[in-house]
């Protein structure tokens, strides 16, 4: 028995403390499960709260949403999972990557290069734009294209000034979680427009929205890995480097197979993210790949009072990821998150 | 120990290339529409206008008022998330009995969408047919304005977010209870310091970096709030309960007045970073003294 655990009264009182907290926390999900199994009548009618006791439930509000005729629920329930499962796949994959990099190998960026990038991804999409007068897209993908390849070349170079090393990297990746995500919703959506004026379509596509999901679940994947990675003892890869394996097979066949349970956590994680999102399925799709947040959330101003319609909607996004709240729980327990803080 | 390998490149340039993508090609096409008047409805070919977008925007009362409504539902809600995910954390960090089901019950809420919780918050609240008001009446406080008075608006929307976002605190909070190290308590035991000594002596100096990690990461989301304002109120009654990331969403889509609402989106990422700064300055002290 540990020192801290608590004795006699105090024990109930955190008890009773807790419960109360549970009330609290379960009541709103138990209203909407039981709302999703009432008639019109039943709910206009004034609260009630126990099924076969209070009300009689009935399955209309389902056979309704199910059936289709009140919107497109089927196909936004796979939009959003083929969003959700792709977009946290891929952020998994290319952020674990990134992430052992940041670990075991060495950056070094010029504080000159990086500043140099800046300066002419400014300063290349201004004078494109206005002196030149091509259009706005492609003067962003010449201004970026040329900003890159100098910062790169000039990162060759003996600069003066400050160097950066992983941990500048980690720190900036994870600041663009800082950034309010309006300004980068709203200029992705005009940018993606103006894509679309050359040709190149992204508002209202799977590629649009998925990659904007992947940049934005990077920062967190990258956080959560570095920590799960740098936990791993080392010996294990040196005595294969002696082996002279190369180093994509040591993070494949090694590293990979020995971090399954933070990968699976990351992954989760990000999954949860993706499909809750409501901000960037807001600005970018309109239709055809709308995300199920935006159909639950338009359920309100469509349908006024509908409760018992809105409550199986509402139910349809939440279920999947309560699913995984259990099988994450597991995770929890095993003190993987405990890393994630330090 | 960090070593070299061309290979480096291959794993890190995805991550980078994708993130540099995203993030600078808005930060260049934002930052200098911000300086310029455009709008698309109705169409008026672009004109540079220097600050005018920005001094406009800081004489708009408006402005100021979204501002101060985001910062108070940010900081009750925030407080009122720290001291009760605190409490939580140390009662499960206690063993309290039922601690298990505790653990995966309060994790819950935060994996709900924002916008289905929304949804369930306008049922239990609804002013004629829900449980809440139900429960008031028995108080003798019948059909009480909770979405569509300023006031209870507001500490609607603030308990909403507590509802949702207390788990993270509890989550990350517990995870650095338990990283304490035991024979600091075995000695405060037997100097036999009270419980509540043992709290203001031990554990919540040692949680303090932790506590200021939270929170400021909690501020910071919590700044951004769209989704749950946008479901619940519409930012109504009038403007009352409009967010800074609602306000920025009305101006751009409803209006189409692109450079105001860049130069909108730019203030606000200026005002989240002061926020920001100020808050670990005042911090900081603190853990340089605890450290």
């Amino acid at each position: 028995m540990s020192v801290r655990t608590l004795k006699g009264n105090g024990r109930w009182w955190a008890l009773a403390g807790c419960l109360l907290w549970l009330a609290f926390t379960f009541f709103p999900l138990y209203w909407v499960a039981i709302t999703s199994f009432k008639t019109p009548l039943g709910v206009v009618g004034g609260p009630t709260y126990i099924p076969f006791v209070d009300f009689q439930p009935s399955l209309s509000a389902w056979r309704e949403l199910l059936s289709g005729e009140r919107g497109q629920f089927y196909n936004t329930f796979i939009a959003s999972t083929i969003i959700g499962l792709s977009a946290s796949l891929i952020a998994t994959a290319v952020g674990s990557m990134a992430a052992y990099a940041l670990v075991r190998f060495t950056f070094r960026v010029k504080l000159l290069s990086a500043l140099l990038f800046v300066v002419v991804a400014f300063g290349g999409y201004l004078i494109c734009y206005n002196i030149f007068r091509i259009g706005q897209a492609l003067s962003l993908i010449y201004a970026f294209l040329a900003a890159l390849s100098l910062a790169v070349a000039s990162s060759r170079l003996r600069l003066p000034g400050p160097v950066l090393g992983n941990n500048d990297i980690v720190f900036w990746f994870v600041s663009q979680r800082m950034f309010p995500p309006i300004v980068a919703a709203f200029a992705l959506f005009l940018m993606y427009t103006e894509m679309g004026k050359i040709g190149l379509k992204l508002v209202d596509t799977y590629v649009g929205l998925t990659f904007a999901y992947i940049a934005f679940s990077l920062p967190i994947v990258i956080w959560l890995m570095r920590d799960f990675f740098e936990a791993l003892p080392i010996e294990v890869e040196e005595a294969a480097m002696v082996d002279n394996v190369p180093s994509w097979r040591i993070f494949i066949g090694i590293v990979l197979p020995m971090s399954k349970p933070g990968l699976i956590a990351t992954f989760m994680i990000t999954l949860a993210f993706v499909w809750n999102e409501f901000l960037f399925a807001l600005f970018l799709t309109h239709s055809k790949w709308q995300t199920l947040p935006i159909l639950v959330a338009g359920q309100n101003s469509q349908r006024g009072d509908e409760w018992w319609a809105i409550s199986a909607a509402a139910l349809v996004a939440i279920i999947p990821m309560v699913i995984m709240a259990g099988i994450l729980s597991r995770f929890m327990r095993s003190g993987l998150l405990l890393g994630a803080i330090k | 120990m960090t070593r070299n390998d061309p290979i480096k490149h291959v794993f890190i340039w995805p991550a980078l290339l994708i993130v540099l993508v995203i993030s600078i090609f808005p930060l260049i096409y934002s930052l200098t529409t911000s300086f310029m008047s455009l709008r698309l409805v109705p169409p008026i070919p672009p004109r540079f206008v220097g600050f005018d977008n920005y001094t406009a925007l800081l004489q708009n009362p408006r402005f100021w008022h979204v501002a101060w409504t985001t910062s108070i539902i940010a900081f009750i809600a925030v407080a009122l998330q720290y001291v009760i995910g605190f409490a939580v954390a140390l009662a499960l960090n206690a063993r309290v009995p039922g601690e298990g089901l505790f653990r995966i019950g309060f994790l819950l809420p935060m994996l709900v969408a924002p916008v289905a919780v929304a949804l369930i918050a306008r049922q239990v609240l609804n002013p004629t047919m829900g449980p809440l008001n139900e429960l008031m009446t028995i108080f003798g406080f019948p059909n009480l304005p909770f979405l569509t008075q300023t006031k209870w608006a507001l500490g609607a929307i603030i308990a909403v977010e507590v509802w949702q976002w207390t788990p993270f605190v509890i989550l990350m909070l517990l995870a650095g209870l338990q990283t304490l190290p035991d024979d600091v308590y075995e000695a405060a035991a037997l100097e036999n310091a009270s419980p509540w000594q043992q709290f203001w002596g031990i554990t919540f100096p040692m949680m303090l970096p932790i506590s200021v990690a939270v929170v400021f990461i909690r501020l910071i989301e919590s700044y951004k709030i769209i989704d749950t304002v946008f479901v619940m109120t519409g930012g109504g009654p009038g403007i009352s309960t409009e967010t800074l990331t609602l306000f920025a969403y009305q101006e751009g889509f409803k209006k189409f007045n692109l450079g105001y609402t860049s130069a909108l989106s730019f203030l606000f990422l200026i005002f989240i970073t002061i926020i920001g700064l100020v808050y670990l300055a005042i911090l900081k002290p603190y853990l340089e003294k605890h450290k």
